[in-house]
């Protein structure tokens, strides 16, 4: 408890001292750029800054009665606002987030834009380099064009100069002013759209929105989709909304997906929303010009995955697979590798190079096998995520199965491939082409469930791009994942590190089973989440089966005939096991656990920040192991709950064991493709959610919480 | 299922009809199409001559609309670049007919003196100019800023509509390192080439329309 007093009394001090140095809590508001259409200003939300922080500005424009300017697609005329930032102390800027436009018929003609006064925000973030002491200079060349029916260019610069202090001091009234601009900003819908022709025009499909919404309009965010001036035809079709567009005369479309806003009445409330629709892709091909310029304007996106470039992405792609390797789920195969290469370290240079290069192979087909799946389901419409096969339940009983008997074969219950020679000969010289490769097949299809940080947001990227440059993110996270064992098997220096071979190893294989009994467990765990009590007893019986299998097997080699109906035998065990597991390991309905968090659902989102609760969810799985170290050390601690208690935030979870496509679209809408995923969401109508990192520490959730509860001073340097 | 798809083939039917006739105008609007013949026109020009499309048959013919106080046809007539081109493409033997659709009372709008003073002050040098105040050439076109830019082949077929260049902005350094979708396709045309791009968003501001009389 004395640790909050200190920075309790911290920041009384700050305050005292800002209210004695003069110009240090002035400067929340710039001066005013003025024309008799506009008078633009830039708005702080801070009187001082904290290093290390993100704090909201926002350009405000105070538009003359009768007179507009544009929004992000400005519609048939026009051109939207744009901001060219200069920030000292290596600071840097946002893009604007838009308002939901309104549109603004000039006869015939539409635009898109806004009257009135309008608060454009955008996000600073501080570097935590930034110097105590010393000043934050913004300096925002703003040009716009406001029309009445003439349009008049306008620019101005905007400058705000403010100091960077231990903790930031919010301007209270700037602060309330931005925070509902931001309230108002269109929330993400929590449904993914569907567009395709329809004869001369386009259907744009929409799921999930109220059957009570009236005055339906989209606002494309690519002036070349729609003829913005055309009526807009709503009509419902299997209970989802589909509105008919008129193609634009320029009609093009980048990619394979379309992205907007949505507003509508609901009750007598105007409600706005973004979205996304992913487009047919025969209509995405007859798009009327080859090479469409990248559309230069999109909703900010608050996601890791949403700015990345095709080289960023690479980059962190190449270091996920890295990092991969270190992950729980893929320790133990590569234990195995690693062992085999400890028995080649007295064979041939170019043998232990063929072994590395084969495991590379296996490791290349099942990434690109899978990566393909992902992508071809993608653009099939089915929303699956990276993960996505542990979602089956008899897929991960056979992986439990292959688990136990990797571990009984290390033990040496019995032996793959010829008769037990020496210490593991089977896995080292007969085992060796195809056990290496298969051994990259394994060493993937355990490492899927554990999302490494980094990964994140690369395969998120990589999901949503054109196929080619997917597959090509996917192929640099599997040379990343493959780098360590090939890089060894490669390096002569590194292999003779390796200790012989020798009584030691024999008990180091034994060891190693464990690690394998242990992935065994938590497979059958996962299972008993995913199918309930019958799927821990299918799991059950496939281990039982398999061990009686690979004995009758082994008790019956070189027997002629015995040996023949012991296969027989064999086969029929299996097969029934197999039958059985999959009779048996039917998803169940997920549902919430654990007393003190509610299943999430994007309702349930919206309706707790409209009663002003914080609002934290986590995306999980049960086979996720990177979420479920963070429930462990993160979120289940007390200080956590305590903090969470104390400050009503509402903890929903959003369960992705199973198949879930609501919550694979809310996924891809922060452009993911798999879990963890920590969004808190402040209290609030339409506030915009934080994404916490990947790694959670219960500081970290702490503060995110104070941050959401709008308990805004966050202390430096924590 | 065969009765399914003839159902929904039936409310297809019945919504489009409907939306027919709700965007009426809207379609009337947008009635210029590429690879479509151009939509005959009929309008006095600044010498109060009466110029049809049909008697520029068999040459390539380009519309500009135009507004000479809209801050981006400012912007293309100040740096002499609009000029530059209608130049460029007379010497090719292609026939640049500037369009004002102002309203009388609306910005822009100028009878057939001032459009010819205007022509001489800014040196341009259009075959001709069109006055359009009731709009009802750009109706036909759906034409929506100026300027918008309208290229008809010598078969009369519409070969290309939408923006002057690449960058829509009207600040004047846009104009550096712009490219230009009219010489562009102009020259694809030249080539006997299909026009790669023929159909770009206009950018700049509303055409100034008249009501619907």
């Amino acid at each position: 408890m004395a640790y909050p007093l200190t920075r309790q009394l911290w920041r009384q001090a700050l305050l005292v001292l800002a209210l004695l140095a003069p110009g240090l809590a002035q400067a929340a508001e710039s001066a005013a750029v003025t024309s008799p259409r506009v008078t633009a200003t830039l708005l702080s939300s801070r009187d001082a800054v904290a290093p290390g922080e993100r704090f909201q500005v926002a350009l405000v424009q105070k538009i003359a009665p009768g007179w507009h300017t544009y929004w992000a697609n400005p519609g048939d005329s026009g051109e939207p606002t744009r901001i060219a930032w200069t920030l000292s102390q290596g600071a840097t800027a946002g893009e604007i987030q838009w308002p939901a436009p309104k549109a603004i018929p000039v006869e015939p003609l539409v635009n898109f834009g806004f009257e009135g006064t309008v608060l454009l925000p955008v996000e600073i973030a501080v570097p935590p380099e930034a110097k105590i002491g010393e000043r934050l200079t913004l300096q925002a060349a703003a040009t716009w064009l406001v029309c009445e029916k003439i349009c008049i260019p306008e620019e101005g610069t905007l400058t705000l100069d403010l100091p960077v202090a231990p903790a930031a001091i919010v301007a209270e009234a700037a602060q309330s002013r931005i925070e509902a601009a931001r309230a108002a900003l269109p929330a993400p819908a929590g449904f993914r759209g569907r567009l395709a022709a329809e004869g001369e025009a386009l259907a744009l499909t929409l799921p999930g929105l109220p059957a009570a919404a009236t005055e339906l309009r989209v606002f494309p965010l690519s002036d070349t989709l729609i003829d913005h001036a055309a009526a807009q035809e709503v009509r419902t079709s299997d209970g989802a909304t589909v509105v008919r567009l008129a193609r634009s005369s320029a009609f093009k479309i980048a990619g394979g997906e379309i992205a907007g806003v949505l507003t509508y009445r609901e009750g007598g409330l105007s409600r706005a929303l973004t979205f996304a629709a992913d487009v047919e892709p025969a209509l995405a091909g007859a798009a009327s010009a080859p090479a469409a310029p990248p559309a230069t304007v999109r909703i900010p996106l608050p996601a890791e995955g949403a700015d990345l470039t095709l080289w960023a992405a690479l980059l962190f792609a190449f270091a996920g697979g890295l990092i991969l390797n270190l992950m729980p789920c893929v320790l133990p195969v590569l234990f195995i590798k690693a062992l085999g290469f400890a028995q080649l370290a007295q064979a041939s240079r170019a043998q232990v190079r063929e072994q590395g290069l084969l495991f590379l192979a296996g490791v290349l087909v099942t990434f690109m096998a899978l990566a393909a799946m992902v992508i071809a389901l993608g653009a099939l419409g089915t929303s699956v995520g990276w993960g996505f096969q542990l979602q089956s339940p008899p897929l991960v009983i056979a992986l439990a199965v292959v688990m136990t008997l990797i571990g009984l074969n290390l033990l040496g219950a019995f032996e793959i491939g010829t008769s037990a020679a020496g210490v593991g000969h089977g896995l080292a010289s007969r085992g060796g082409r195809l056990g290496a490769f298969m051994t990259g097949v394994l060493a993937v299809v355990v490492a899927t469930p554990c999302t490494a940080p980094f990964m994140g947001a690369a395969i998120g990227y990589a999901v949503t791009q054109p196929p080619l440059l997917g597959l090509s993110v996917f192929l640099s996270l599997a040379l990343g994942f493959a780098l360590p064992v090939v890089a060894l098997s490669f390096a002569p220096g590194l292999l003779r590190l390796l200790p012989k071979p020798g009584r030691w190893m024999l008990i180091l294989k034994q060891a190693f089973a464990f690690p394998m009994f242990a992935t065994a467990i938590w497979l059958i765990w996962v299972a008993s989440v995913q199918a309930g009590p019958g799927g821990v007893l299918a799991a059950l019986v496939a281990v039982l089966a398999a061990g009686f299998v690979v004995w009758l097997v082994g008790v019956t080699r070189g027997s002629g005939r015995g040996r023949l109906a012991s296969s027989l035998v064999a086969v029929l065990v299996a097969c029934g096991a197999g039958w059985f597991v999959v009779q048996s390991a039917v998803p169940e309905v997920a549902q919430a656990r654990a007393g003190d968090t509610q299943a999430w659902s994007p309702e349930r989102v919206v309706a707790l920040q409209a009663e002003g609760r914080p609002v934290f969810v986590n995306f999980t799985a049960a086979w996720c192991i990177t979420c479920l170290a963070n429930e462990r050390v993160a979120l289940s601690r007390q200080e956590v709950k305590d903090a969470f208690a104390e400050l009503k935030v509402v903890y929903l979870k959003a369960d992705w064991t199973n198949r879930d496509s609501r919550i694979a679209f809310a996924l891809a809408e922060q452009g993911r493709a798999g879990v963890p995923l920590y969004l808190f969401y402040p209290g609030g109508k339409g506030g915009q959610p934080e994404i916490l990192p990947q790694l959670l520490t219960p500081d970290m959730v702490v503060s995110a919480a104070r941050r959401a509860a709008g308990k805004e001073v966050r202390t430096a340097g924590r | 299922m065969k009765a399914h798809l003839t159902r929904q083939t039936f409310i297809a039917g019945l919504a489009l009809a409907g939306f027919s006739l709700a965007a009426a105008p809207a379609l009337a609007q947008s009635a210029a199409r590429i690879g479509a013949p151009a939509p005959a026109f009929e309008a006095v020009d600044a010498d109060g001559k009466i110029r049809k499309l049909s008697e520029f048959a068999g040459k390539t013919v380009i519309l500009e609309w135009t507004n000479h106080d809209c801050p981006y046809v400012r912007k293309h007539y100040n740096s002499a670049t609009m000029q530059t081109l209608q130049k460029d493409m007379a010497r090719e033997g292609i026939v640049w007919l500037s369009v004002i659709s102002s309203p009388v009372g609306e910005q822009g709008h100028v009878d057939g003196a001032k459009a010819n003073e205007l022509t001489k002050s800014r040196n341009a040098a259009p075959a001709a100019i069109l006055l359009d105040p009731n709009s009802k050439v750009a109706r036909a076109y759906g034409a929506t800023t100026t300027p918008h830019m309208y290229i008809i082949d010598g078969k009369g077929t519409l070969a290309y509509m939408g923006a002057i260049d690449d960058k829509p902005a009207a600040s004047a350094a846009s104009i550096e390192g712009a490219k230009s979708y009219v010489r562009q396709a102009v020259a694809e045309l030249k080539a006997g080439k299909p026009v790669s791009e023929p159909s770009t968003k206009a950018y700049g501001c509303a055409v100034k329309y008249a009501p619907v009389s």
